[in-house]
């Protein structure tokens, strides 16, 4: 739930508004550190292991803490990266990685029972991570420890993105936008916005996809599956960009812009193109930290096509613990690395391409992406029996 | 291919994307504010209570 509770509007996100406005500068890092550490507390409550959840607030302070002592170049942001993997691989994917080698639960002699995920562990991770790598490049200042505390628990951003960084947050915490009307009108206007796109579309599209488990595809008629499937991108795409115009917009509230999480990424041409319109803040995040490290584009042809497969994989894991998400991130490395391929084989184009070359493009690339929601939303023997039965009946 | 564009610049104005409407366009009025905002208003209430978490909250 959280941001479509009347809790979020009531309890944090407008006295908090109003309050980082009227505070002193001073004031307002620890401001922001208080709320979002009571938003953490109350939101993992409503959960179950919820208060083991909110106890990692421990590993914010500690992770607060070890990076006051980063300085470029240093081993200890190498060490901050590993811990902050260990403590993402320790809560996502315990269960995951030990079921791998020891097999399912009851004969995996390692399992965790009482396994929890702190909330917005996945998005978190991706902040220290983001934040470590930079003080060792040497691409970011250190701040005020506030102000660090401030970056890693600023509420609207902290459950589920837009993944922000450092240098860009910095400077808007010091000095906000003045323009009170102009940010609390489109503020508002892109949070009613999404709060539509989350209750009108995204919730109404469940109605269908509630269907795709085993025993609805068993029974249903073929013609309906990509019916199903389609509602599945559908509701994936209005849901999380309406969770993105709700923390987007809750941040205008403040006088703080962060980036943008999606740019009509249905309308793209390409694999690539779509790439950079879906999830922004992930896209970049990975071509920053994962992509461009392994060498990016500039390595030999069959190199670049791994580093795409890789940090596809790296995506899928990130987003699930389950086979299926691997297939699911190596489905769209595979599109990608076909894509790379296509390009360098067909070169550089003269002229604008033809409408029904884009519309085709279009097509293929909408299909390809619709077809791939199919290992995210469903476990792999389900998707398994899916293809089954759309392709051979 | 003039038409796409305009339509997403207006889209994204009405949707609090941007901050200002398209060129040789105005803003919306106090008045034409508030009946959008009553309008997407009793769009959710119409549509809440078949609500569901957030898929990306348990990632």
């Amino acid at each position: 739930m959280i941001f479509n509770t009347l809790a979020y509007f009531l309890l944090f996100l407008i006295p908090a508004a109003l309050l980082f406005r009227l505070l002193p500068p001073g004031a307002r890092p620890w401001m922001c550190v208080l709320f979002g550490a009571l938003f953490f507390v109350y939101f993992s409550l409503t959960e179950s292991g919820g208060a083991m959840g909110a106890a990692c607030l421990a590993i914010f302070a500690w992770e607060a803490l070890c990076s006051r002592l980063y300085r470029p170049g240093s081993m200890l942001c190498l060490l901050g990266v590993v811990q902050s993997v260990f403590f993402l691989a320790v809560f996502k994917y315990w269960n995951f990685f030990t079921g791998l080698v020891f097999g399912p639960r009851e004969t995996n002699p390692f399992y965790w029972e009482g396994a929890f995920l702190p909330l917005g562990i996945s998005f978190f991770t991706f902040e220290f991570i983001h934040y470590a790598v930079d003080r060792y490049r040497d691409k970011t200042r250190t701040g005020s420890l506030g102000q660090y505390m401030a970056f890693i628990l600023f509420f609207p951003t902290m459950v589920a993105g837009p993944i922000k960084r450092y240098q860009d947050f910095l400077p808007k915490l010091e000095a906000p936008s003045t323009d009170w009307r102009t940010d609390w009108e489109r503020g508002t206007t892109r949070i009613l916005c999404g709060l539509a796109k989350k209750f009108v579309i995204a919730d109404t599209l469940t109605a269908m996809t509630v269907h795709l488990n085993q025993a609805d595809l068993a029974v249903a008629h073929r013609a309906i599956l990509p019916v199903w499937l389609l509602a599945y991108g559908m509701q994936i795409y209005f849901d999380f960009s309406a969770y993105s115009d709700i923390a987007i917009g809750s941040t205008r509230l403040f006088g703080i812009k962060v980036p943008e999480n999606f740019d009509w990424p249905y309308l793209c041409t390409n694999i690539a193109e779509f790439w950079r319109h879906w999830h922004i803040s992930l896209s970049k995040w990975l071509t920053d930290y994962v992509y461009i490290p392994l060498g990016g584009s500039r390595r030999a042809p069959v190199r670049v096509y791994a580093n795409l497969m890789t940090t596809m994989l790296v995506s899928g894991i990130w987003h699930g613990a389950g086979t299926n998400f691997v297939v699911w991130g190596l489905w769209h490395g595979a599109l990608l690395a076909i894509h790379r391929l296509w390009s360098g084989w067909r070169g550089p184009r003269e002229g604008p391409p033809s409408l029904a070359g884009q519309a085709l493009s279009w097509a293929l690339t909408f299909v390809m992406v619709n077809l791939g929601w199919a290992f995210f939303c469903m476990d792999l023997p389900t998707a398994r029996f899916f293809f089954r039965r759309l392709f051979l009946g | 291919m003039k038409t796409p564009p305009r339509l997403k610049e207006r889209l994204e104005y009405l949707g609090g994307v941007t901050d200002a409407p398209p060129d040789g366009t105005s803003p919306l009025s106090p008045l034409a504010l508030g009946l959008y905002w009553g309008l997407l208003i009793c769009a959710i209430l119409a549509f809440s209570g078949q609500a569901s978490k957030f898929i990306y909250i348990d990632f």
